[in-house]
């Protein structure tokens, strides 16, 4: 049987021998990567959050069996869909994040959610970054900073007639 | 596919997997292994069973992978939902959405969006437990299951009454079209607003029938409660119209069937009664729901005369200019920022802490050699190992390093472990034999202050009494024409950061060691390191920025003198970073305080009496608590003119975790009484909350509370303007989607700036030229998120002249920067400014004599600011003529750095003392910030529960010298002091945490914060004040609590006094006020 193999940010992941040991120990621990933060390690604070074939899940909550043959993006890297550029912006611009132990995770929640519905109402905001905690903030710059990266988006796509970074129209749908 | 490995996983222990092809291999693998096996789809759960101590199963049946356990379809007009689809695809399932929208409600009450990508439908069903099965048996759901025996259909209703059988496997749930048109409800009660812990849930629909209610069902469950229908309350509504629904009789009837459990948060009454009120709310009753506040109380509502001149909102928008990018924050956003426990190395050594695990025992031996003989350890260290002094604390030197005789809490240390790797030092833990003795256990203040509780220190348990007196209390109440006296309860609040403690050492080639761990005074680390050490200071450097929050968790050592005895034993580097568990068992939370307040008023409203008995849950070890308490006593009177007074406050050590600093320290919490005090005084004189204040307002000038000389710049009766000004005062009862009381509060607050005018509190900084040509600002104070670089920028740029861009921050080093005090008590602004307005004319004048040597000038003289007399300035990017106005400089930074030799670089170091107040018969402050806080709230009729609608902070704090930071401390600070009054307590029960994560210990989500928030500054300061910008890292959650508090109140006539605040108390509070 040939070795189980994963894409990790664009390039073939390395699996672990123990089936059990945890996406956020591979990233961290095996390939260096440390975006992604143990805040919690039972899926309970979300600054571990990665992508796992386009959706938000909690690294710390998939075990390395779960990862045969998915698609993982992690904060390290510089794609995360389409909107992630824009959300990386906003942010910045609204200096959203005071230590920032959170913010990788809040960054991928949110594109993730302006990936797929770039029209999001703050509501709907909310809502899907309610898995990820920040201590600092009170989350006001939080929305601040996603409220601002849904306007340009909305700004981007009214500009091209199309969604924001690809060619295809169809682009704020998650890769499946 | 189908592939089982073996391996080992942390604790050691092999799991295979197996990812079987179709669900007739899951289920003999299934009774092949019996109770070794467990099933999995999502897996979500099991990372929470483990941490919370369950048995690892030998085998794991992955179900994710087997086609018919995946996807929604209609099939025959029913829904089938495979059991393994995850929550995330059913919930933005169109067909779901069209045939079941109930369910798609259901399924976004369960976890948050990252879980429910994994978690699945059948996961939610099996355990029983799950927020979806209310819902599925109000849409009669049922279940395909495979047997032994074959496969078989059963209505949920009745699986649920049968015993669970292991050896059966969901398929896939099965749903009946949800009848159009028909009315239906679902509510999800939790413990804060999402992403919670079940307390119970409900789901109801009703299928009408020619304008007539067919079959009604409805049902409970979720968490603790059972899930069950609800067949003698739906019985009620069969076969009425929707508008002749005996609501008040569904409700009775609701209340008596229900069934639902007691536990430690919520009764099984407030189950009941809550999803009692959910139902009937929900299905079209809200109109029997209590209606709030008892309609004879009068609101007193403030006249406004206007804002404070000069008062401005704190925002990017309001001054765009004004907003400055934080240093780090790019780095932060892509998540490439280092923090200090994400440092990671070839050879570097993992450690690990061994724990008490125990409340209070004395330790009878402690035995490592099998420890020290598992490979891969490179050692172990007990308190054997500490060359001298075993102990630590920053008042009192009582908490050992690593315990050697006895130990007091849960979290005390007794040993530590370095090893090559997590797996190895973990194993290495459980092979350190430690034999205890167990000692009573002292589990509350009074526990520990009875006769014959054993004395947890040499001075015994009242580990500090602090008295206030004046005048004569007992006469004056006795003058008093109303009184108001309460015993308000604080929690032991967790901080919270998101970064636990941890980081790395190593001994360098000159045998000196460096500690890297995130921190808030590195030079008082290094003083107690190296105390521990046994060696001078200097051989000891502590790095501690950057740090992933602190809010004073991280003011006393933490992992540091485990870390720094391991890295000494091994001569390697070692890094150690504490799980969620550990930090929740070891580290310092916020002493829970209960507090009796009696004050009195004449009629007009007038202050005359204030008496006060406090009493603080010390835990374990003192830390600064004595200095919390005595914080929280000059607190007692708040900002009001009270002529007598009585206070006592006493430090009670228990075996209760352990307590110290945290962002407040003190006045929050004894601002919560008196300024509920003040509220209910207001309403009992029968005027405003405002003007009840503004009669008692102390004078600009006067003395202190301890008679001491205060610091100019005194802000309250503008904030008081600001508050009688606000808007939210007239916003009017409008209501969100649930049926809800909604209130206006107001809170008045100080917060001293600085240590006090006893403990030493010194800063120096330093400025200097790099050879790069940067302009380095050394200040030994950490980033904690707070914005310390921005704030540093900000007034070094300013002094000099420079850009921002030019100023290069260096931080929180003991190795590179000077002592500049500790980061905490709302020090750090103060200490920026005041460090670049004494060190820059030295500098300035430094750089431009270099200057003035390169250009061949006359040398620039002794002009204080560098111009005067001299014939160059500094300006962005360099040096230039002083009377030019051509922006280009004669020489870069860059350029005149590199003409020079390292040793003749420009520098220049200043030191000062922080302002201090001219009192020392006890600690008082100097400087102050001030604040007024509106909160605009709802309390939900269904539940008790309250929303947070609209938080305004009113501020005044002297100039703002970054807004973004500004912003951020009060907000942050403003949800923190949420997070206190609506849903934080780490509970102790026997001297152990009740919740060792975050799955039990609650903050605020971003659903929790307020739906507005609105952060005003009024900036000026009186003329020939020389002090700048006042602190503001305590001030934002200052008087949050008691806002909340008032707005309660004015919602539902009952002034919580126990935070957090009980939904069932209000709950409670809104039948008694219907009733009255």
């Amino acid at each position: 049987m040939s070795a189980p193999r994963f894409r990790l940010n664009g390039r073939d992941g390395v699996l672990p021998g123990d089936p059990a040991r945890s996406l956020l120990d591979i990233l961290r621990e095996d390939h260096g990567l440390t975006a992604a933060k143990p805040g919690c390690r039972i899926g309970r604070c979300g600054a571990c959050t990665v992508l796992m074939d386009g959706r938000p899940v909690n690294a710390c909550l998939v075990m390395a069996y779960r990862l045969e043959g998915t698609e993982i993006l992690t904060a390290d890297h510089p794609e995360a869909g389409p909107a992630a550029a824009i959300v990386r912006a906003a942010l910045i611009d609204e200096n959203a994040f005071q230590c920032g132990y959170c913010a990788p995770g809040f960054v991928l929640a949110l594109a993730a959610l302006l990936n797929r519905a770039p029209e999001a109402g703050e509501a709907e905001i909310r809502a899907a970054l309610t898995g990820n905690l920040c201590r600092c903030t009170g989350y006001a710059s939080i929305l601040r900073g996603a409220l601002t990266a849904r306007d340009r988006l909305r700004a981007a796509r009214g500009a091209t007639g199309a969604e924001p970074g690809g060619p295809d129209p169809s682009g704020s749908q998650l890769p499946r | 596919m189908g592939t089982g490995r073996k391996g080992s996983g942390m604790s050691g222990r092999a799991l295979r997997v197996l990812r079987p092809r179709e669900a007739g291999e899951a289920l003999a693998a299934l009774s092949r292994h019996g109770g070794e096996a467990r099933l999995a789809a999502g897996a979500t759960a099991l990372q929470l069973d483990w941490a919370a101590g369950a048995e690892r199963p030998d085998l794991l049946v992955d179900l994710s992978g087997l086609p018919e356990l995946r996807g929604v379809e209609a099939v025959g007009g029913n829904l089938r939902i495979g059991a393994a689809t995850p929550l995330a695809e059913i919930e933005a399932d169109a067909t779901v959405a069209r045939l079941a929208p109930l369910l798609g409600r259901a399924v976004r009450t369960v976890a948050a969006p990252a879980v429910r990508s994994l978690a699945s439908l059948g996961g939610n069903v099996a355990g029983r437990t799950g927020c979806c099965l209310p819902a599925l048996l109000a849409l009669d759901a049922a279940l395909e299951i495979l047997t032994a025996a074959g496969r078989e259909r059963v209505a949920l209703a009745d699986w649920l009454g049968r015993a669970a059988d292991p050896a059966s496997l969901l398929l896939a749930v099965t749903l009946p079209p949800q009848p159009e048109g028909a009315p239906t409800t679902l509510r999800k009660v939790g413990l804060r607003a999402a992403f919670s812990p079940s307390v119970i849930g409900v789901a109801g629909l009703l299928s009408l029938d020619h304008g007539v209610i067919g079959a009604a069902r409805l049902a409970a469950g979720g968490g603790p409660v059972r899930p069950q229908r609800l067949p003698r309350s739906e019985a009620l509504l069969a076969g009425r119209p929707p508008g002749a629904v005996d609501w008040a009789g569904l409700h009775a009837a609701l209340l008596a069937e229900i069934d639902a459990p007691d536990d430690s948060l919520r009764s099984a009454r407030y189950r009941r009664l809550a999803a009692a009120n959910a139902l009937v709310a929900g299905l079209g009753g809200a109109g029997m729901l209590p209606g709030g506040r008892p309609g004879a109380l009068p609101r007193y509502r403030p006249v406004g005369t206007g804002a404070p001149a000069g008062e401005r909102v704190v925002s990017r928008a309001a001054d765009p200019a004004g907003w400055h990018r934080r240093p780090d924050i790019a780095d932060k956003v892509h998540g490439r920022l280092a923090y200090l426990t994400d440092a990671r190395a070839p050879g570097m050594l993992v450690g690990r802490i061994l724990r008490a695990g125990r409340p209070h025992a004395r330790i009878l031996s402690i035995d490592t050699a099998e420890a020290e003989a598992l490979p891969g350890v490179a050692a172990v260290v007990t308190h054997r190992d500490v060359p001298g002094l075993n102990a630590y604390g920053i008042m009192v030197q009582d908490q050992p390093a690593l315990c050697g005789e006895r130990v007091r809490y849960v979290g005390d240390a007794v040993a530590a472990v370095a090893a090559v790797d997590e797996a190895t030092a973990e194993a290495a833990l459980a092979l350190i034999r430690v034999a205890y003795a167990p000692l009573p256990v002292l589990d509350s203040p009074e526990a520990a202050l009875a006769p014959g509780a054993p004395p947890l220190h040499p001075e015994g348990n009242l580990r500090r009494e602090v008295r206030v007196a004046r005048g004569d209390t007992e006469s004056a109440f006795a003058a008093c024409a109303h009184v108001v006296e309460d015993t308000y309860v604080t929690p032991r609040q967790m901080h919270g950061f998101l970064e636990t403690e941890g980081g790395w050492a190593m001994m360098e080639a000159d045998g000196s060691l460096t500690i890297r761990v995130g921190g808030q005074h590195g030079a008082r680390d290094r003083l107690q390191i190296a105390r521990i050490l046994g060696w001078p200071e200097a051989r000891v450097r502590v790095v501690t920025s950057p740090t992933g929050g602190a809010f004073g968790g991280k003011d006393e050592l933490t992992v540091q003198p485990a870390l720094a005895l391991l890295a000494v034993k091994t001569g390697r580097a070692v890094r150690l970073h504490l799980g969620r568990a550990e930090s929740v068992a070891a580290g310092i939370k916020r002493n829970p305080m209960r507090i009796r307040m009696r004050t009195g008023c004449d009629a007009d409203g007038r202050l005359l009496a204030v008496s006060v008995e406090l009493t603080a849950d010390g835990g374990a070890y003192a830390s600064l608590s004595p200095a919390v308490i005595e914080t929280a006593l000059e607190h007692c009177c708040g900002p009001y003119i009270v002529p007598n007074v009585a206070g006592v406050a006493r430090l009670v050590a228990t075996n209760n975790g352990t307590c110290g600093a945290f962002r407040g320290f003190g006045a929050n919490e004894m601002t919560y009484a008196i300024e509920c005090q003040m509220g209910r005084l207001a309403q009992a004189v029968g005027c405003d909350p405002v003007t009840l204040r503004r009669r008692n307002l102390r004078a600009p000038g006067s003395p202190g509370f301890f008679g001491q000389t205060v610091g100019p710049s005194e802000r309250l009766a503008e904030m008081l303007d600001a508050a009688a000004a606000s808007p939210l005062w007239s916003a009017g009862q409008g209501q969100g989607q649930e049926p809800a009381a909604v209130g206006v509060g107001l809170a008045l607050n100080y917060q001293g700036n600085g240590l006090g005018s006893l403990p030493e509190d010194r800063a120096a900084v330093e400025l200097r030229l790099a050879a790069d040509g940067a302009i380095e600002a050394l200040y030994g104070l950490d980033e904690i998120g707070q914005g310390l670089q921005a704030a540093i920028r900000s007034a070094v740029a300013a002094r000099l002249g420079v850009d921002r861009a030019e100023i290069r921050p260096v931080i929180g080093d003991t190795g590179r920067t000077p002592d500049s005090g500790s980061t905490t008590a709302s020090r750090g602004t103060f200490v920026v400014w005041e460090g670049a307005r004494r060190a820059a004319p030295a500098f300035a004048r430094a750089l431009l004599d270099a200057a003035a040597q390169r250009l061949g000038r006359r040398p620039q003289g002794e002009a204080p600011d560098g111009s005067g007399s001299a014939d160059l300035a500094l300006g962005p990017g360099g040096i230039r003529e002083a009377r030019s106005n051509s922006g280009r400089p004669l020489l870069g930074f860059a350029e005149l750095a590199a003409g020079l030799p390292p040793e003749a670089l420009p520098r220049s170091r200043a030191a000062f003392d922080f302002p201090k107040a001219d009192y020392v018969a006890g600690n008082a402050r100097y400087l102050f910030a001030f604040g007024a806080t509106l909160a605009r709230v709802a309390v939900d009729r269904v539940t008790g529960e309250i929303r947070v609608l609209d938080l305004h902070q009113h501020t005044a704090a002297g100039p703002v010298l970054d807004a973004a930071a500004y912003l951020g401390q009060i907000e942050g600070g403003g949800v923190q002091g949420l997070g206190f009054t609506l849903t934080e307590d780490a509970r102790m029960e026997a001297g152990r945490y009740a919740a060792s994560n975050l799955d039990g210990y609650l903050m605020p989500t971003i659903a929790d914060a307020p739906e507005r928030s609105r952060v005003l500054a009024l900036e000026d300061l009186d003329l020939g004040d020389p002090y700048g910008p006042r602190g503001i890292g305590e001030l934002g959650i200052g008087a949050v609590t008691p806002a909340i508090a008032a707005a309660v109140a004015d919602a539902v006539g009952h002034w919580p006094g126990a935070a957090p605040f009980s939904p069932e108390t209000l709950l409670r509070a809104l039948c008694d006020g219907a009733a009255a």
